[in-house]
């Protein structure tokens, strides 16, 4: 092989920085949840007493636990549906040749630019079920009040929603690249087949998306099991009773209001095996199905 | 030679002049914000020794969190202004330097409001210093009682009443909904408290740490029964667990709100309908005791200088000092900590102009004081209330008619969830 550095020490030197960061970021957070889990810990920290796999049996049995499994669930497939189908049809449109094109496609996309406390207080103002605009039109129109704060399929609908939208610019900028990417000839010839626009879409689109669609899978169910914390928090803080309590959301309560440090990390234990069995089966299942050209 | 004594001099005049700044972190937002600025400010100009540095870090339970961390990594503030259920947390903590401890000898803390003294000391001593304390009271749009062809000056004063006064307001249209209540969990609690009932075994758990909660009990269910028929009437909006409620009230989407006196201030300002004030309803058939105290008191954190914990004790000094609580007071609608504040509002009309402040202390001071209302005191409160919230928020949900049934099994559930913390808080620190 050949010998790109001159000397052995180099590369390493180069890569330490980030080794850095991931160990101190990644690796000892990991490695202290993982030791936190077998402990009960007072809030202060001053007492601490082993207790084995006290916090791991406790968190099977307990039916919030479970519960909280099942909506979390429910909310990633919702939000990774909505989002990667919403996300494809809206690149194609945008990938036309529009008069005022870069308008529009600022406008879907800039939604991720947006942090998830303020996203999450743009949707919380419009379904304010006093004074939002959305609860407004509602209620003109059909007559009917909506009170998201004491329906739980309300809540966790608006919370999808909010959720969905707030990644939508995130998938529209790749598709939008995957689209680029995808020869114009083949497309032409489709059409000198006769092909029509819907046949093309699903015959050669979609199936030259799909390296697009499955990194995009990946990271939206990341980001549903992990990245909205900050929604939840500012939306509904997991209510109403525990119908928005996602496994984060059910975390962060246990760890950082509750105080119970064992027990939270031992659910951030169990979050992340099952994440991680999650992703290695979707490599191994879907990536089959991947076609990259 | 010379030049030694110089440079002495000079660091000798730096540390005569330096100042000795005190760290405080609070939760106060919106107007209560500047209320406090404006306390801290007032004492930094009333000397030249000592700097307080006031930080906003964010909601009750986010500011606990933050000084908990700190306090474990050494970089804690002096002072920490901890919410009421954070009492028994604070007291267990190993972290704290009581303020009986800090002041000096023979300091007069009789001057201090009585309820507010009851609920922070433990064996006659006083551990947190009181800084703005509430107690909830009802709330009601005059207006929107006159459209419904209430009296106005007539706020219901029983369960019974209140429920037949919503029904009126919503089927005559005067108001979407009756009432919605601000930290639901602290009203289901404020209930026990003026109604006489214990809220948790070991009267409270002011006599030894409580291992049982009672709330499940006939009495919680009555309640809960009482909220539910409400909720399905349309006479009860839920309004969300912290301040959001008062939205629906200034936006007259509902006629009556429970909140904190804390509210007092924001609501007179912002509504555009005519406030008026009351006492709790009550249920008949129980006997009477008395609000609770809610809000927030200031602990002292250990692990500072001996000259830092004198700067600490000044400054404490100086927020009960009668003028400066006195203005607080006007500011904010939290009590006055002391008597003296008190009178001297009483002496300058205050009151007379402002009726709606006076509700709080009529109500407080016409109870009992008996030991089902000085407050209750549980491990891990934090996360008893946050159950409590929730349990809350499935029963307003419930659609069925099988009230008695649904009430029971929703408390229980919640009962369950909050022995357990009660427990794992007493094989941690001992009972």
């Amino acid at each position: 092989m050949q010998r790109r550095f001159p000397n052995r020490v180099l590369p390493y030197i180069l890569l330490s920085p980030s080794i850095v960061i991931v160990i101190i970021f990644l690796i000892v957070p990991t490695v202290q949840s993982i030791y936190m889990s077998f402990f009960r810990v007072s809030p202060f920290g001053d007492r601490k007493f082993f207790v084995g796999f006290e916090n791991f049996t406790r968190l099977f049995q307990s039916s919030a636990y479970l519960h909280s499994l099942i909506i979390t669930l429910i909310f990633a497939v919702l939000v990774v549906l909505i989002g990667l189908s919403l996300g494809t049809v809206i690149a194609v449109l945008l990938n036309q040749k529009l008069r005022g094109l870069f308008v529009y496609r600022t406008f879907f996309i800039w939604t991720y630019a947006i942090s998830p406390a303020i996203a999450g207080t743009i949707w919380a103002l419009m379904f304010n079920p006093s004074s939002g605009p959305i609860v407004y039109i509602i209620r003109s129109i059909t007559g009917i009040g909506i009170n998201w704060m004491t329906d739980r399929n309300l809540a966790l609908a608006v919370v999808v929603i909010a959720a969905s939208w707030k990644m939508l610019g995130y998938n529209i900028i790749f598709y939008l690249a995957g689209l680029q990417a995808i020869p114009e000839e083949l497309l032409e010839s489709a059409s000198i087949d006769g092909a029509s626009g819907v046949t093309k879409f699903f015959k050669i689109i979609l199936p030259l998306l799909s390296p697009t669609t499955f990194f995009l899978l990946i990271m939206n169910m990341l980001y549903a099991f992990f990245d909205v914390f900050g929604l939840i928090d500012i939306m509904t803080k997991g209510g109403p009773g525990d119908a928005t309590e996602l496994l984060v959301y059910k975390l962060y309560r246990d760890g950082f209001i509750s105080m119970n440090t064992g027990f939270a990390s031992a659910q951030s234990v169990v979050l992340f095996v099952f994440v991680a069995i999650l992703t290695v089966l979707q490599f191994k299942y879907t990536e089959r199905k991947v076609f990259y050209g | 030679m010379k030049k030694i004594l110089v440079v002495v001099l000079v660091l000798l005049s730096v540390v005569a002049f330096s100042k000795t700044t005190i760290t405080f972190w609070h939760a106060m937002s919106g107007s209560n914000l500047t209320a406090v600025d404006n306390v801290v400010k007032g004492f930094n100009e009333s000397q030249n020794e000592i700097e307080v540095v006031a930080q906003f870090t964010g909601s009750y339970a986010e500011t606990l969190t933050k000084a908990i961390a700190a306090y474990r990594t050494g970089t804690h503030p002096h002072i920490v202004q901890v919410y009421e259920v954070g009492l028994q947390t604070m007291l267990d903590s190993g972290a704290i330097l009581p303020v009986y401890q800090l002041a000096e000898p023979g300091f007069d803390w009789g001057d201090v409001v009585t309820p507010i003294l009851n609920y922070y000391s433990v064996n006659d001593q006083l551990y947190s210093m009181p800084f703005n304390s509430s107690t909830a009271i009802l709330y009601y749009n005059k207006d929107i009682f006159a459209a419904a062809g209430l009296d106005p000056n007539k706020p219901p004063s029983t369960f019974d009443e209140l429920y037949e006064m919503g029904k009126k307001i919503v089927q005559s249209g005067a108001s979407q909904g009756g009432i919605s209540f601000g930290w639901p969990a602290w009203v289901f609690e404020q209930m026990h408290a003026t109604h006489a009932q214990f809220y948790a075994n070991n009267q409270n758990g002011r006599e030894a740490k409580a291992s049982q909660v009672l709330f499940n009990g006939e009495f919680g269910q009555k309640v809960f029964i009482e909220w539910m028929k409400w909720a399905q009437d349309k006479v009860f909006v839920y309004g969300g667990r912290e301040y959001s409620a008062n939205t629906a009230f200034l936006t007259g989407q509902v006629a009556m709100l429970i909140q904190s006196t804390s509210s007092v201030g924001s609501i007179q300002k912002t509504a555009s309908f005519n406030v008026g004030t009351s006492f709790l309803p009550r249920m008949e058939g129980y006997p009477r005791g008395n609000s609770v105290i809610g809000g927030a008191t200031i602990w002292v954190l250990k692990g500072k200088s001996e000259a830092e914990n004198k700067a600490v004790w000044e400054f404490l000094k100086y927020i009960i000092r009668p003028e400066v609580s006195l203005q607080w007071h006007k500011s904010t609608g939290y009590f006055p900590s002391s008597n003296t504040t008190v009178k001297l509002l009483m002496d300058e009309g205050w009151f007379a102009s402002q009726p709606n402040h006076l509700t709080a202390f009529l109500q407080i001071l016409s109870g009992s004081n008996i030991p089902e209302a000085q407050g209750v005191r549980l491990g891990n409160f934090v996360a008893i209330r946050d159950v409590v919230d929730s349990a809350v928020e499935k029963a307003v949900q419930y659609k069925g008619k099988d009230y008695e049934k649904e009430a029971k099994r929703i408390l229980d559930d919640a009962a369950k969830e909050c022995n357990n913390i009660l427990r794992e808080y007493i094989q941690l620190y001992g009972d």
